[in-house]
């Protein structure tokens, strides 16, 4: 595969839509009127002949050198294989109650956003909203007392790249985005400035606060699940504890529902089955929730943070000595299985893009020579 | 002013044919005329609207064709002259009360005034309205020029009236748009009144009541075929069945029309008078049988040139056949022979090819030359696409449409409609239009692939039609949708006006045929009083269109969206801008990544054009109608509006 040749919409279309390869992530978005994102899907609603396009060259789906990425974004001593870039590894929560009860976890993204908002490293937040019918709409902020507004996670994609797109057309200047690992990814990509002389102002980012990842789930078939269970105005959120407790929980005025893992993996958006990042291995700050040997009930009010670059060590820095964050020891062995279950999400991708392709050698948007992948590889 | 009421009788004027056809009706005593617009015909009612204040007359466009006939008979019924007029499709609409009709037959003069368009130049179908005659058991009168047209018309209110039977009057668009000299006659001075007389016994159709039903039929039928015999003998006079040539032709044309006009003139080039006879026939259903044997007599060969298709040709073969012992057998050439196209609009070239190849005659109509140069010039001239006009409401709609069926993502299509909407099935409409019929059945069709859902089908179906056509048709087609839980979204293009015939006023505005303010029909209340879910946008606000498409979209059952906005070319809005637009060079992406020229390749409103020296899109200012469509959909914000004072 040439990585080095950017395509346009027609390659685009072709590759990563067709091949149902789309995140959903939004980086084709608003950078021309024919790509558009609506519900949780992009669609070309227009044909594009350019040779060369913008779109091609930012999706997460489409081949890159990460190598090259690594190298523009971190410093090379801090690369590990399994997570990417790992300057520092915390277990943190907000200090402010009312934040973290309106946070999924711990409540530190909000945290780190309010504080940056504040402090004037960004004047622009790009964030999602659960939105009333668990379809996200991104959203941005400028107010760091309202960054607790956007907290939750939710679980179906949002395209908030189109939204970074959108924005940094205009007045703002210093963008930070909340970001998925495909998301991540794809501002990367924009980072490499891949079109010189028409890149898309991505100088006006100045932070990715990337969220751990399992997988996304399609709109529809969640919908249909939720609807299944209970009534949807009763849910007050989501959340999938880490795998050993192998299910779903939903939120409700009347307590929890919990749903076997197995019902939920069937509402997977599929393009996730074909992602290797489980940890938003190109942001600043990436945030996950927390294992604790206390259980999952203590666990859930607080984060795992892997700090990769220096403005992220800066920023979380700053929110200890400004008292926005609590930090606590973290448990022994917990970046171990951190990794252990990265190390599990590359292989499924790359297990799965070879089913794909019928091949060894044919990883479609990978490189299987990246250091991330080859021992993976001969391992079978 | 116009000079249709001009009393100067013996005066000569130059008349368009379908002024030749109101003048005839006004000599002829015409009280009351209603039409649908429809090209060809549009004009009768238009000028007779224009001349109602200052003569006796009620003049309507009405809902549509079956009811302008209902217009007109209730008229004949109160003893009064009247017309009805619409295009050739247009008596499929109306012909199930014409049927009927027939069974009472009439009071006061009426003729069924159709126009029709052979070689469809304004038509979605080449329909042949004449065998409506013999089918209903009606006269049938063709003009076969413009002066016959005038007197002509007069004379079939007359004949209805001593017949007792609408006359059907058949023009055609080169007959209907073409002008030629007509010398006027006397503009009687009648003040008729109205009174409809049903105190006479049943079956008594001058005095009693106008009804029929089962056990009548076979009565009234005889009656009708009475008056059809009578027709014949009185066509067999005619001074509209006209002879021109030899005694004893080589070859014998029979024609009607324009074709008749077409037929003279290459006669008249191939100088084949004195070998060729034209036996031109005014009359055409029923045929006058022994004027048209006497001239089959005459000749061993036989042409019928007619258009669109071989009606007379058909009929006199069976004459001949019938008459074949008197007569004795000819050999006929016409379309059946194949030396006559069966389809599309006839000229004189065809007509003198065809008697070249039946004579044998030499003859180069245009000279090869000329023929070689114009066949190259229409290839390099630069051939213009068929879009919607500069400012077009509808480009906007149907971009809309198109975008929120793309986002919608379930292979949504739109089932179009008669009217300049038909475009939609171009590029220039997205390419959203998937199927077009007749007036009316976009929602008709809509309405039943709304119910395909328990076989699996879940693709969303949208159906458009014009403000006028709603009124027309598609009223039915909603209560039907409303009522049997379809889901389908109505779009109506709700622009303000019959635009394609020329904004002949309809139910949904405040003014009639006359010029007189009438209640308006308001559709959106009408949507929901039958039901169905309403919303409304102005398709220029692009964006809160397609939201509000997206919504409907989704939801289930009947839906209306009331796209409104007025035609570009509106007598309110033609030639005012409401903005000048104007395109900053230094901002404009063109061809590059984040546009790729979206207003002159996607767009493609013939008001905006790339330049392609310059590489930047330009406003044609003579063109450009300032709507602002352009700059709502201009990525980079290059399009600039600026509100025009
Ligand atoms: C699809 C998805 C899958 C996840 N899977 C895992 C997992 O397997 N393991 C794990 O440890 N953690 C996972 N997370 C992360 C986890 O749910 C929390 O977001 C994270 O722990 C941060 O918690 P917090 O309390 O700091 O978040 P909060 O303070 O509540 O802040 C969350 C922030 O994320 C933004 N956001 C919410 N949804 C999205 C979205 N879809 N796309 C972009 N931004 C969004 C919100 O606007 C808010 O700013 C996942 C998150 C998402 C969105
Ligand atoms: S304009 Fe650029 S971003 Fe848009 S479809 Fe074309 S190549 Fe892709
Ligand atoms: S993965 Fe992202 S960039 Fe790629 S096609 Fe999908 S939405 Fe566009």
């Amino acid at each position: 595969m040439d990585e080095k040749k950017h395509l346009g919409q027609k390659e685009l279309n072709e590759r990563v839509k067709h091949a149902r390869l789309c995140t959903g992530c939004g980086a084709c978005v608003n950078l021309c009127p024919y790509q558009r994102a609506y519900e949780d899907k992009v669609l070309a609603i227009f044909p594009c002949d350019l040779d060369v396009g913008r779109c091609y060259a930012f999706c997460p789906r489409t081949p890159v050198d990460l190598e090259a990425l690594r190298g523009l974004l971190f410093d090379p001593q801090d690369l590990t294989p399994e997570v990417g870039a790992v300057k520092g590894f915390y277990v943190t929560r907000s200090r402010n109650t009312k934040e973290r009860s309106r946070a999924q976890h711990g409540g530190t993204v909000t945290a780190l956003m309010s504080l940056a908002l504040k402090e004037g490293i960004i004047d622009t937040a790009v964030m999602a909203d659960r939105g009333g019918t668990f379809l996200p709409e991104a959203v941005t902020e400028n107010d760091s007392r309202k960054v607790a507004m956007h907290g939750k996670s939710s679980f179906v994609v949002s395209p908030n790249v189109a939204e970074f797109n959108r924005l940094a057309k205009g007045s703002s200047e210093k963008i930070g985005a909340v970001a998925t690992p495909c998301q991540a990814l794809a501002y990367a990509k924009m980072r490499m400035k891949p079109i010189p002389e028409r890149d898309n102002n991505i100088d006006k980012l100045k932070l990715v606060v990337g969220l751990f990842c399992g997988w996304a789930l399609s709109w529809e078939r969640l919908m249909d699940l939720l609807a299944a269970k209970t009534e949807l105005a009763a849910i007050t959120g989501l959340d999938i504890p880490p795998s050993r407790y192998q299910a779903m929980h939903i939120y409700t005025t009347n307590g929890t529902i919990e749903v076997p893992i197995d019902e939920v993996n069937r509402c997977i958006r599929g393009a996730c089955h074909y992602c290797f990042d489980m940890t938003a291995e190109f942001s600043d700050i990436s945030v996950g929730s927390a294992r604790l040997s206390e259980g999952w009930e203590e666990a859930r009010g607080w984060n795992q943070v892997i700090v990769r670059t220096d403005l992220g060590l800066e920023l979380v820095e700053l929110a200890r000595k400004k008292r926005r964050l609590e930090f606590r020891e973290v448990p022994e062995g917990n970046l171990q299985r951190l990794k252990a279950a990265s190390l599990n999400k590359k292989g499924m991708a790359l297990k799965n893009l070879k089913l794909r392709t019928h091949s060894q050698d044919d990883l479609i948007y990978l490189n299987k020579e990246d250091p991330a992948f080859k021992n993976l590889i001969k391992g079978g | 002013m116009s000079n249709l009421l001009d009393t100067n009788e013996g005066a000569h004027y130059l008349y368009m044919g379908n002024d030749a056809i109101v003048r005839g009706a006004l000599e002829g005593g015409v009280s009351v005329a209603a039409g649908y617009p429809g090209t060809p015909s549009s004009e009768i009612i238009e000028q007779l609207a224009r001349i109602s204040d200052r003569r006796s007359l009620y003049v309507e466009w009405a809902t549509n064709e079956k009811i302008a006939t209902e217009i007109a008979a209730a008229a004949s019924f109160a003893g009064l002259r009247s017309i009805c007029t619409m295009k050739q499709n247009g008596v499929h609409v109306a012909s199930d009360f014409l049927l009927h009709l027939t069974g009472t037959g009439v009071r006061g003069g009426m003729v069924v005034v159709v126009c029709e368009d052979p070689g469809a130049l304004s038509s979605q179908n080449e329909a042949d309205a004449r065998y409506f005659a013999k089918m209903l058991e009606v006269p049938l009168l063709e003009p076969g020029d413009f002066q016959e047209a005038k007197d002509m018309m007069k004379w079939a209110l007359e004949l209805s009236e001593e017949l007792k039977t609408f006359v059907i009057f058949r023009s055609v668009t080169r007959m209907s748009h073409a002008s030629g000299n007509v010398v006027i006659g006397e503009l009687p001075e009648n003040e008729p009144r109205a009174y409809f007389q049903y105190k006479g016994p049943l079956l008594d159709f001058l005095t009693g009541p106008m009804v029929t039903g089962p056990g009548v039929v076979a009565y009234a039928r005889t009656v009708q075929q009475g008056r059809l015999k009578r027709a014949v003998s009185l066509f067999e006079q005619s001074r509209f069945n006209i002879y021109a040539g030899p005694e004893r032709p080589e070859l014998l044309i029979i024609t009607s029309s324009a074709c008749y006009l077409y037929s003279k003139e290459a006669i008249h080039t191939l100088n084949l008078g004195d070998r060729v006879g034209l036996l031109k026939l005014g009359t055409t259903w029923p045929l006058p049988e022994g004027l048209v044997r006497k001239h089959l007599a005459a000749a061993q060969k036989v042409l019928v040139v007619e258009e669109p298709q071989d009606f007379m040709e058909e009929n006199i073969k069976i004459l001949a056949a019938d008459a074949a012992g008197e007569v004795g057998v000819k050999t006929f050439y016409g379309k059946k022979s194949g030396h006559v196209p069966t389809s599309g609009e006839l000229n004189p070239d065809i007509i003198m090819n065809t008697l070249k190849g039946i004579l044998g005659i030499q003859y180069e109509p245009v000279p090869q030359e000329y023929a070689t140069k114009a066949f190259q010039s229409m290839f390099k001239s630069p051939g213009r696409e068929l879009t919607f006009c500069p400012g077009c409401p509808h480009r906007a709609s149907f971009l809309s449409l198109h975008n929120a069926l793309a986002l919608d993502n379930r292979d949504g299509f739109v089932c179009g409609d008669v009217g300049c909407y038909g475009i939609g099935v171009l590029p220039a409409g997205f390419s959203t239009v998937k199927t077009n019929f007749s007036m009316g059945s976009g929602l008709g069709l809509a309405t039943g692939f709304g119910k395909l859902t328990k076989f699996g089908m879940n693709q969303p179906v949208v159906a458009v039609c014009g403000d006028s056509t709603f009124f027309h048709a598609v009223m039915p087609a909603l209560v039907d949708a409303v009522h049997h839980q379809s889901d389908v979204t109505l779009v109506v293009l709700d622009n303000s006006g019959t635009a394609m015939t020329g904004f002949q006023p309809h139910p949904g505005l405040a003014v009639d045929a006359m010029g007189e303010t009438a209640p308006s029909i308001d559709i959106e209340a009408v949507c929901r009083a039958i039901g169905a879910d309403v919303a409304s946008s102005d398709p220029f606000d692009v964006e809160r269109t397609e939201k509000t498409l997206l919504g409907m979209l989704k939801k289930k059952g009947a839906k209306v969206v009331i796209l409104r906005q007025i035609c570009a070319l509106s007598p309110e809005k033609r030639g005012k801008k409401k903005y000048q637009m104007s395109v900053r060079e230094d901002v404009c992406i063109g061809e590059n990544c984040g546009c790729n020229r979206m207003c002159t390749r996607i767009l493609r409103c013939p008001g905006i054009y790339w330049d392609t020296a310059r590489k930047v899109s330009r406003i044609d200012e003579v063109i450009c109608a300032g709507c602002g469509v352009c700059a709502s959909v201009c990525p980079s914000g290059a399009i600039q509006k600026a509100e025009v004072a």
